[in-house]
């Protein structure tokens, strides 16, 4: 869905909201009821917001021994009923790929905030960076899906927090919130409404005995077992039958497997979401998330006032990529602009969809954000041909 | 303002000098009188010291870029400072600089500075803590951003209470500050 459609555009009293306040605002707006999280600089207001804000309506916070151990409850948490989340920064999002994996393989929905700083290891905790893009698509191991969604402004924030959860609940997947430093500290003029209704989990109904709890059509997302209400469940790390039990039988694997790696994609309409701005006639397009998409908007109008032509695509679910979008949006430019604080993973996906011919970098990874000055210097030499 | 302006404000000095909170109040009266604003801020891992900055970008419509790339106005609160952020300054930008920790300027071709008692005027009053007040207080009335108590008002909501009453004497004597500066470079230009 484009996002510039999205119902989400409701205009209430205006408030003063940081980034990091306005993804605990949407948590709880979304029905998220417990949080499990260790502090770290640049997403620890996350976790300050929200351990004021769960017990005000019923909700519980936890301050875990450590990161491993915050993923690990959060999964606890979602199997247990409960919307449930994490938040943390690069060092905390690494420590936890292992428990993502499970909570990918198993289907137990949650949502995981990562707000990227400068890296890799301990890095720059107060500096912005987006140097997570790989990692959060394909940190764990094996092959697994996984939903990313990038906000780019609190409201944004805000919004694409419920998103996540209405996601992870509708196709029991793990959802990574993905933002960098400075959208998670920015504080902006907002008005941020009431959200919208969450998707709620498809619990199992019907006949006890009957109920398997990893039982589905090809592509599609099996019912969860409500603790309390009687059905047998089981739930392991290992390769595993309809019956949740393990198995290494190849046909078993092969069908159970294969319906995992496809049920993301069998719904990629619901899931993709984008904006494009003056796609249509761009001679030179630029792809950008986050802090860099904010530059690039600015470079954008820039580039037009001296008669460039020049569009942005925004990726808003960044995995699964939102290729036909993109495909779309490129067809009639000469060049693709990727403006991003890395050595080139949004370019390495870019390429991937439209060729090495037409696609250019601009990279930062100093701990300083890319003006929009440098991305509208960098649009005007490949609009006019001297990349 | 007129609609399309653009104002990009800096209030900067070192971690723990409550420059965030201050560029926050700002923020809050601002956002009041229906200005659109994007507050940022730096700051090293250090939880005392080091640069510290927090930026304000006022707009009469939705902020496009929230970070500051060209400043009007800039508050120094400390010489260290002053590296990161001249090579901002807007040509004819507004420079308040504390006569105590950052006494000196490099030469700028086409600033208008003012050399301030900020953190002396909060040690008089009995904390150095409130620099920040006394500097919100000189910036507002030197750069006429907001009528006087909007910002009053915005103290009020963001001040905790004991701290109330000397934050409103802070603000009060860098109002004082900011207009005696302002009306002294009225008569220096009228000679």
């Amino acid at each position: 869905m484009n996002a510039a459609d999205s119902p989400l555009a409701a205009r209430p009293a205006v408030q003063l909201v940081s980034g990091n306040h306005a993804c605990a605002l949407g948590a709880v707006a979304a029905g998220c009821r417990f949080f499990a999280g260790y502090p770290i600089t640049p997403s620890s207001e996350i976790a300050e917001r929200l351990s004021r804000a769960l017990p005000e309506v019923d909700g519980v916070f936890v301050q875990m021994e450590d990161e491993l151990a915050s993923m690990a409850a959060v999964i606890g948490a979602s199997m247990g009923g409960v919307k449930a989340m994490t938040a943390t920064s690069g060092p905390g999002f690494s420590l936890k790929q292992e428990n993502l994996g499970y909570a990918a393989g198993a289907e137990i929905p949650c949502v995981i905030v990562n707000v990227m700083r400068g890296g890799p290891s301990t890095g720059m905790p107060t500096r912005p960076s987006q140097a997570d893009i790989m990692q959060s698509r394909w940190g764990s191991h094996g092959d697994y899906p996984i939903i990313v969604l990038t906000p780019a402004s609190v409201r944004e924030i805000y919004t694409e927090t419920i998103r996540a959860f209405a996601l992870a609940e509708k196709f029991r997947t793990p959802v990574i919130l993905l933002y960098d430093q400075a959208i998670a500290q920015l504080t902006e003029t907002v008005q941020l409404g009431d959200g919208m209704p969450c998707a709620e989990r498809l619990w199992a109904s019907g006949a006890r005995e009957a109920y398997r709890p990893y039982a589905a059509a090809p592509g599609a997302v099996p019912a969860m077992a409500r603790p309390g209400d009687g059905y047998r469940s089981h739930t392991t790390g290992l390769n595993h039958a309809e019956d949740g039990f393990p198995t290494q039988h190849p046909e078993t694997v092969e069908r159970n497997l294969g319906r995992l790696l496809t049920k993301l994609d069998s719904h990629l309409e619901e899931i993709a979401s984008w904006e494009c701005i003056d796609c249509e006639d761009a001679d030179v397009l630029i792809v950008a998330i986050g802090i860099s998409a904010r530059a690039s908007r600015r470079a954008l109008e820039q580039c037009r006032s001296r008669g460039l032509r020049v569009g942005l695509f925004r990726p808003l679910t960044l995995w699964p990529f939102p290729e036909n979008a993109l495909q779309a949006a490129a067809a009639h430019a000469r060049s693709v602009l990727v403006p991003e604080l890395n050595t080139g993973q949004l370019r390495l996906e870019v390429e991937r969809l439209l060729g090495r011919d037409r696609v250019a970098g601009l990279h930062r990874i100093d701990g300083e954000p890319i003006a929009p000055e440098q991305i509208a210097a960098r649009a005007e030499s490949l609009a006019k041909g001297t990349p | 303002m007129k609609p399309g302006d653009r104002i990009e404000l800096r209030i900067a000095g070192t971690g723990g000098q409550g420059l965030i909170l201050s560029g926050k109040m700002l923020a809050e009266a601002l956002a009041t009188l229906g200005r659109h604003i994007a507050q940022s801020q730096t700051y090293e891992p250090t939880s005392r010291g080091g640069f510290c900055n927090s930026d304000l970008v006022v707009s009469e419509t939705e902020v496009d870029y929230p970070l500051a790339t060209k400043l009007d106005c800039l508050v120094l609160l400390d010489r260290l400072a002053i590296k990161p952020s001249w090579a901002l300054l807007k040509p004819g930008a507004l420079v308040i600089h504390d006569t105590r920790l950052c006494p000196e300027l490099p030469p700028h071709a086409n600033i208008q500075a003012y050399a301030l008692p900020l953190s002396r005027t909060a040690i008089d009053l009995g904390s150095e803590r409130v620099a920040n007040m006394v500097a919100l207080g000189a910036l507002v009335a030197l750069a006429r951003l907001c009528p006087r108590n909007t910002l009053e008002q915005a103290v009020r909501a963001e001040t905790p209470k004991s701290f109330l009453e000397i934050n409103l004497d802070a603000l009060g004597a860098g109002f004082a500050l900011g207009e005696q500066a302002s009306t002294a470079s009225a008569a220096a230009l009228a000679r």
